[in-house]
C-alpha cells in the first residue's frame, strides 16, 4: 500500500476505520515482522500434519496471488498465464533434484532465475499487447507450456517425475514462509518507491506515462520478471513438496484462476489484499472440499462471479473507499480532497481507474 | 496426395470452428465482452444432441443420422435460452466494467458449467454412435466421410443464416446499431438490454448448433470448451473482429493448419502450433487480415 496517509494527523474527528487502516499502513513493516515471527513460531507451538499442510497451502497461494498482483493489479496487465512460471520452477527443481543430483536448496534457488529467463523471452512478445489480447495471449502461453512439457522427453512427458529424498515437512514450511516474507517486503518497499508509482501510472494511463518520458517497456518487463522470480521459487519448492510433478498439476489452469480471484477478492493493486484474499479463499476451498468433496471448483466459479458482481474493488479496496468516504463526510470537502491528493499511488489511482476502463479494452498494441 | 487429404479434413472441421468463432465475434462486437464461457456453450449443445439421440435409442445405423440432425434445432433453441439468461442475469452487470472483470466473470461461468457437466455426465468423452461415420464419398482419391460433409454444410448454413438475419431483419439492424453505438441506438428507441440479450442468445445458439455437429463427428466431454474458446479467439483475431467472411476463412484456415500439423508433426502439437501462430499474428498484424480494425469493433 502506497499510502503515506494524511489521516493520522487529521485530528480526532477521523473515523476509527480510516485511522485503523492508516495506522496499519504506517506500521506495515512492524506488522510484517510480527506476522512473520508468529508464523515462524507456529510449528513449535504444535502445528503439524494436516493443519500444517493447510497453512503451507495458504503461503503458496499468497505468494502466487501477490506475484500476479505485481503485474495484474499494480501494472494493470491481467495475466492468465502466471502458472507457466510456476510450472517452469517446479520442473527446474524436479530435473535438478532427480536427474542432476543437485541438493534441495540450490535446486529451489535456481528455479527462480530460470523462470525469470523464460519470463523475459515471453514478456518481450506478450507485453506489447493490452487488455483482452494480453490476457488471452498469456493463457495461450500457459497452454502451450503444458503441451510442450507433455511432449518432450526430459520432462518425463505426460507421466511426470516422482521425487524422493525430500526434506522434512517443517523445512518446507519455513521455505514457503521465507519466500512469502521476502516477497511481501519487496512489494511493500517497491510500492513506496518511484518503481511502484510508475507501475500504477502504467495501469492508469500508459500513453501518458510514455509521453512523460518513462520507458514503460522497461518497468513492465521488470515487474513481469519480478513476478516470475517469486512464482518460480514457490513453484520450485512446491515441486519437491508435492514429491511429484506432471504437466496437469504443475501448470494448473484452475490455480491460475484461483490466484487471480484471491488477488481480486482481497483487493488488487494493494500488498495486503492479495495475501488476505489468498489466506481466506484457500481456507474456504479447504472447507468446501471437506464438506462437499468434488464441488470446490463449482464453488470457486460462483465465488468469482459473486466477487466481481458485488465487490469489484476487493475487500481492502472497498474498506479504503469507505474510509475515504467517511472522512469526506466528517471533515468536509476540502480536507478530504487534500487527503486524496496526498494518498499518492493506489487509492487515488483507483478512483481514476473507472475513467480508464475503456483503455483496458483497447486491443491496440502498445507502443513499445 | 496426403496433403490434399489433410487439407480437406481441415476444411471440413474448419467450418465448425468458423461457426463457433462467428458467435464469439458477435458477442465481442455487440456486447463488448470476450466470452470465455463460449466453448462451454458448444459443449452444452453437444450434450443436448448426445442425450436426445441416446433417449431416441438411435446410436448407430443409417436412420440415426436423421435423429441426430433433428436434435440440432433443439440444441439451437435450448442454447438460445441459456445465452439469453446468461446475458440478463450475469453479463449485463459487467458490460460497462473493466474488461479484465468481464474475462474473470465469464471464466467463472465457464468453470461452473464445466464442473456441473462433470457432475452430471462424468468426464468420460461421449459421442453419437460412430455407425454413420461411413460410408465415405471418394472424390479424386480424397476420402470424405458423409457425416463430416453433413456437418460442414450444416455449419456453413448456420453461419449464413446468422449473417442473413443480421443483414435483413429489423432485429438484425438493431443488433448492428447497438454494436456501433449503444447510446445512439438507445436514443432512437432500441431496447439495448433486450437486444444484447438476444445477441447473446444467438451467439450461444450457433455455438450449441456447432456443438451438435461436433458430437456427431468427434466427441463431447465437459472439459472440451476452453480449446474451442481459444480457437475462436485465434480465428477472430485472424479474420478481424466483426467480419463474418473473415471468420469463415479464418476457421477453414485454422482447421487446415491443425490437420496438417496433426498429419505431419503429430496431433499432440496442434494447440502449440496454432497458438504460436496467434501470438506471431497479434504482433505482426493486430487488426486481422479482413474487415475493419479490431479497435473500431470495440465500440
Amino acid at each position: 500500500m502506497s499510502r503515506e496517509s494524511a489521516s493520522a494527523d487529521a485530528g480526532p474527528e477521523t473515523t476509527s476505520l480510516s485511522r485503523l487502516l492508516a495506522a496499519l499502513s504506517d506500521r506495515a513493516w512492524l506488522l510484517l515482522g510480527i506476522l512473520v515471527a508468529v508464523g515462524a513460531l507456529l510449528p513449535t507451538l504444535g502445528l503439524s500434519g494436516f493443519y500444517l499442510t493447510v497453512v503451507v497451502q495458504m503461503y503458496i497461494f499468497a505468494v502466487l496471488a501477490l506475484s500476479w498482483d505485481l503485474v495484474g493489479g499494480q501494472t494493470g496487465y491481467p495475466s492468465f498465464g502466471n502458472m507457466a512460471f510456476f510450472g517452469f520452477g517446479a520442473y527446474t527443481t524436479a530435473i535438478l533434484l532427480k536427474d542432476w543430483g543437485v541438493e534441495f536448496f540450490p535446486a529451489v534457488l535456481v528455479a527462480g532465475p530460470i523462470a525469470v529467463g523464460f519470463a523475459l523471452v515471453i514478456g518481450l512478445a506478450v507485453l506489447r499487447l493490452r487488455g483482452g489480447y494480453f490476457a488471452i495471449a498469456t493463457l495461450g502461453v500457459l497452454l502451450v507450456s503444458i503441451q510442450v512439457t507433455r511432449n518432450v522427453e526430459f520432462t518425463g512427458g505426460a507421466s511426470g517425475k516422482i521425487l524422493f529424498d525430500i526434506p522434512p515437512e517443517n523445512t518446507f514450511y519455513y521455505v514457503f514462509l521465507a519466500i512469502l516474507a521476502v516477497e511481501t517486503a519487496v512489494a511493500l518497499y517497491l510500492t513506496r518507491t518511484r518503481f511502484g508509482y510508475v507501475l500504477n501510472a502504467i495501469r492508469d494511463d500508459e500513453g501518458r506515462a510514455t509521453a512523460m518520458g518513462i520507458n514503460t517497456t522497461y518497468y513492465k518487463t521488470a515487474a513481469w520478471m519480478l513476478s516470475a522470480l517469486f512464482t518460480g521459487w514457490v513453484g520450485g519448492a512446491w515441486g519437491a513438496f508435492n514429491t511429484f510433478v506432471d504437466p496437469q498439476t504443475a501448470y494448473n489452469l484452475g490455480w491460475n484462476v484461483e490466484l487471480i480471484t484471491m488477488a481480486l477478492i482481497g483487493g488488487a493493486g494493494t500488498v495486503a489484499g492479495p495475501i488476505l484474499g489468498a489466506f481466506g479463499l484457500t481456507l474456504a476451498i479447504f472447507v468446501v472440499d471437506t464438506v462437499f468433496p468434488g464441488w470446490q471448483l463449482v464453488a470457486l466459479g460462483l465465488v468469482i462471479v459473486a466477487t466481481v458482481l458485488l465487490l469489484p474493488d476487493g475487500i481492502v479496496g472497498t474498506l479504503e473507499e469507505r474510509a475515504t468516504a467517511m472522512e469526506y463526510y466528517e471533515m468536509g470537502g476540502e480536507a478530504a480532497a487534500e487527503t486524496t491528493s496526498e494518498m499518492g499511488g493506489e487509492a487515488a489511482a483507483e478512483e481514476t481507474a473507472d475513467a480508464t476502463d475503456h483503455d483496458m479494452g483497447d486491443p491496440e498494441v502498445s507502443d513499445s | 496426395m496426403a496433403v490434399t487429404q489433410f487439407v480437406v479434413n481441415g476444411l471440413l472441421v474448419g467450418a465448425l470452428f468458423a461457426a463457433v468463432a462467428v458467435g464469439f465475434a458477435l458477442i465481442w462486437g455487440v456486447v463488448g465482452i470476450i466470452n470465455l464461457a463460449h466453448g462451454e456453450l458448444l459443449m452444452l449443445g453437444g450434450y443436448v444432441t448426445y442425450w436426445l439421440v441416446a433417449f431416441a435409442g438411435g446410436s448407430g445405423g443409417e436412420g440415426s443420422v436423421w435423429i441426430a440432425l433433428a436434435t440440432v434445432p433443439v440444441a439451437l433453441a435450448a442454447l438460445y435460452v441459456v445465452g439469453y439468461l446468461l446475458q440478463r442475469l450475469v453479463v449485463t452487470h459487467v458490460t460497462d466494467a473493466d474488461l479484465f472483470l468481464t474475462l474473470l466473470v465469464t471464466f467463472g461461468v465457464s468453470i461452473v458449467l464445466q464442473q456441473l457437466a462433470i457432475q452430471a455426465w462424468s468426464a468420460t468423452p461421449r459421442s453419437v454412435g460412430a455407425g454413420f461415420a461411413d460410408p465415405s464419398v471418394v472424390l479424386a482419391g480424397v476420402f470424405i466421410p458423409k457425416i463430416k460433409l453433413i456437418a460442414f454444410v450444416g455449419a456453413i448454413a448456420l453461419t449464413l443464416l446468422l449473417w442473413g438475419y443480421l443483414k435483413t431483419t429489423r432485429r438484425g439492424r438493431a443488433i448492428r446499431a447497438v454494436a456501433q453505438n449503444p447510446e445512439a441506438a438507445r436514443l432512437v428507441g432500441i431496447d439495448v438490454a433486450h437486444t444484447r440479450a438476444v445477441t447473446f442468445g444467438l451467439s450461444a445458439a450457433i455455438a450449441g448448433g456447432a456443438g451438435s455437429f461436433v458430437a456427431m463427428i468427434l466427441s463431447v466431454q465437459p472439459q472440451m470448451g476452453l480449446a474451442y474458446t481459444l480457437k475462436s479467439f485465434v480465428i477472430v483475431v485472424f479474420g478481424g473482429l466483426g467480419s463474418i467472411p473473415g471468420a469463415l476463412v479464418g476457421g477453414l484456415l485454422l482447421g487446415s493448419v491443425e490437420e496438417l500439423t496433426a498429419g505431419f508433426v503429430g496431433s499432440q502439437w496442434t494447440l502449440a502450433v496454432s497458438f504460436s501462430l496467434l501470438v506471431v499474428l497479434l504482433l505482426v498484424k493486430p487488426s486481422g487480415l479482413f474487415g475493419r480494425s479490431v479497435e473500431e469493433g470495440e465500440g
